[in-house]
């Protein structure tokens, strides 16, 4: 399934902007703004941020289910398995005319029949079959009227050469045995709702990886469930990972779940990535070198110390960043709490860049930028 | 010792399942035992954590406590007066005293209400104000919730998740309550903002006195929140007592698996031993048809690695909470470490 040279990442992103045009305020609402990702082969990329940093966004930009509606998408998102390489954003700016005035936007026109076509021409044969999701509501993902081994066959029957309904039945009853639900056969007639949240994630799994995919993508796998049922599904996913070694974007607000099934990790705040690195270093709490967003997100969970002394826990002073009128400087200025008197008027004032702090480590704040 | 403000005998609620054409041929029973025999006591200025998997009676619970429903058995005595059979126009008068912290954020404030609005028919439900009044008290109910008075023009839907949960903590303040029941305030909340959220409800606890019934199924806020905990499994509670007993001591297994299965403690093990403690992959269990005898008998490992013993499955001889010493209480045929 993967031959292709373990040196090329399987999905480079490179400055991904997607935004969304407000006609009313007359503005672009920058969810994603500028973000560069890369997801190797077998491997497993974390995305960890609070809501509206722009996470799901980003994914959902890279399975190109972003709607023609107004907006724009730059950026490149370079897609390379055995199978298929080629950018997925390929000839989208074409279809999108901005008329500025002294830089600010006055009119967006876009095509958006057209654009619509040619992002489903790049998807096509892609969705679904080399990459595949899972989201965050698995009930709602799935179709309430449809037994969920019908839908498992449906996606066999679409994504893989087992054409025929009965080897594509079997197919779907492996798979579902393979997310570990009792008596697959049974559970093949179900509808949905006869089924817990957790036994609807497994199918949700078992219906994203039956194409065998290169890339997965999950989006929130645990969140809304019960921990024991949290558990369980983090540790169905962990030996997935380990048996078939797909690469995996795994988005998610548990840090918990991030630390367990990354390798490498990226730190989102307001539409930017500002840290990414090793799992074990970026999300290690007593690490010296640390962006100070990840130093607070890491703070703010409650910790077996915590508890224990009923202390207080740490808050992110402030409100989530404003995406529409984004400030010139650092993004977290306003609710930075390690700005020095040295990096103030830089960090007011101009957007950092992502510089390498350590061997594959990169940080976006000024207070590394001056060291380095 | 403080005064006890809530009391729960032998609370049962039954839910009656609607019948249909076909019920004759079902073999499903016709009630749903949400709430079987659950007793509990709370007293002023204390955290009591509910805690389970969902669908396991916490929000019935919640909802029976606050005569939001009717019990189908068993008493509530808030405040040393009995409140089982009240009528409604004889309850209005004691919510004042006891409120609640809706579980959806969305659903539980009029998207057509900006928050002074909101503020305002909380406030003068009880009493009659003017417009004045009213506004100075919205912006005294602002101010213990740490929100800015600019938004009290504000609607839900420009609120972030973190200010619409002040707005309903603050609305829940606003008629002077004596005790909350927060049914899991903090789900659906980013770590940052609940974070926020647990120290403003821990700071109100102390400056105003408040008892909270904590409901969640989130184990570290409610350790972090709580005095003493109940865990419940199938409509009852098969463990009580002091927060770091729970957490720490658990006698009963559902609650032993229950604290092992969260993923931050796995992490933490299995760095420090090399291997994720597998005790925790256990069935699935069904709703429809519990058990006879023990209700957590299916899942339970002790139940497999001690041979299947008769007690544990026979109908006669459910397992009732008793004292282990300590205020603990488990309800255990074979209470783990003994």
């Amino acid at each position: 399934m993967m031959n292709a040279p373990l040196t090329m990442p399987l999905l480079k992103i490179d400055n991904l902007r997607t935004y969304f045009y407000a006609r009313s305020k007359q503005s672009f609402v920058r969810a994603v703004d500028g973000v560069s990702l890369e997801v190797g082969q077998r491997e497993t990329v974390g995305v960890v941020g609070e809501s509206g940093s722009g996470k799901s966004i980003a994914a959902m930009s890279v399975m190109g289910l972003i709607g023609p509606g107004p907006g724009v998408i730059g950026g490149s998102i370079h897609f390379a398995s055995s199978r298929v390489q080629k950018n997925l954003l390929e000839g989208l700016d074409s279809f999108v005319k901005i008329e500025q005035e002294n830089g600010r936007v006055m009119a967006v026109s876009k095509d958006e029949p057209g654009w619509q076509k040619a992002s489903e021409r790049l998807m096509s044969g892609l969705r679904g079959r080399e990459i595949a999701m899972i989201f965050q509501n698995p009930r709602a993902s799935l179709n309430p009227y449809i037994t969920v081994g019908e839908q498992i066959t449906e996606a066999v029957r679409l994504h893989t050469a087992h054409k025929s309904n009965k080897e594509a039945r079997e197919r779907a009853i492996h798979w579902l045995e393979r997310v570990k639900i009792d008596s697959p056969r049974l559970r093949f007639d179900s509808y949905p709702s006869a089924m817990s949240g957790g036994m609807c994630q497994r199918a949700m799994i078992a219906m994203a990886l039956s194409s065998e995919p290169s890339l997965l993508i999950a989006d929130e796998p645990t969140t809304g469930l019960d921990a024991t049922i949290q558990s369980k599904i983090v540790d169905l996913m962990e030996e997935l990972k380990s048996e078939t070694g797909i690469s995996t974007l795994l988005i998610s607000h548990d840090i918990s779940v991030i630390s367990r099934l990354a390798d490498r990790v990226a730190v989102m705040y307001g539409g930017a990535v500002v840290e990414y690195g090793p799992a074990r270093r970026v999300l290690d709490i007593g690490a010296t070198i640390k962006h100070p967003y990840t130093a607070a997100l890491l703070a703010s969970v409650p910790s077996e110390q915590k508890i224990r002394d009923k202390a207080h826990l740490q808050t992110i002073e402030g409100d989530v960043l404003d995406t529409i009128n984004v400030p010139a400087g650092c993004r977290f200025y306003a609710r930075c709490n390690q700005i020095t008197p040295e990096i103030y008027e830089k960090c007011a004032s101009l957007h950092p860049e992502l510089v390498e702090v350590a061997p594959g480590h990169q940080m976006r704040c000024w207070r590394y930028a001056v060291k380095a | 010792m403080s005064k006890t403000i809530l009391e729960v005998k032998q609370l049962s609620k039954h839910f009656r399942r609607p019948r249909s054409l076909f019920s004759a041929f079902n073999r499903r029973s016709d009630t749903i035992p949400a709430v079987d025999n659950v007793s509990f006591y709370l007293r002023e200025n204390e955290t009591m954590g509910l805690v389970g998997e969902s669908g396991c009676g916490k929000t019935t619970v919640a909802r029976t406590v606050l005569r939001l429903t009717r019990p189908t058995s068993g008493s509530i005595i808030f405040d040393g007066r009995d409140i089982t059979h009240l009528s409604d126009s004889e309850l209005r008068p004691i919510r004042q005293d006891m409120q609640l912290i809706f579980q959806d954020l969305d659903a539980s404030l009029n998207p057509k209400m900006c928050v002074q609005d909101i503020l305002k028919e909380a406030v003068s439900v009880y009493e009659n104000l003017s417009d004045a009044e009213a506004i100075v008290k919205s912006r005294m109910l602002l101010d213990q919730v740490n929100l800015k008075y600019s938004k009290l023009s504000s609607y839900p839907s420009e609120l972030s998740g973190g200010e619409k949960r002040r707005v309903g903590i603050a609305r829940a303040l606003a008629v002077g309550a004596k005790m909350i029941v927060a049914d899991e305030p903090t789900s659906a909340l980013d770590v940052s903002i609940q974070a926020q959220v647990v120290n403003l409800l821990r700071d109100l606890q102390s400056q105003l006195g408040l008892s909270y019934l904590f409901i969640s199924h989130d184990l570290q806020v409610v350790e972090l929140m709580s005095h003493k905990v109940a865990v419940m499994y199938l409509g009852r509670i098969v463990e009580m007592g002091l927060t770091g007993r729970i957490s720490g001591a658990a006698r009963h297994p559902y609650t032993y698996i229950l604290w092992s299965s969260l993923v931050e403690k796995q992490n933490r093990e299995a760095t420090q031993s090399g291997k994720i403690d597998r005790r925790a992959a256990w069935g699935v269990f069904d709703f429809e048809r519990p058990s006879s005898g023990c209700r957590f008998a299916p899942r339970c490992p002790v139940y497999e690695q001690r041979g299947r013993p008769a007690a544990c499955t026979d109908p006669e001889n459910e397992p009732q909470l008793r004292d282990v010493g300590g205020g603990h209480q488990v309800a255990c045929h074979f209470p783990l470490g003994s």
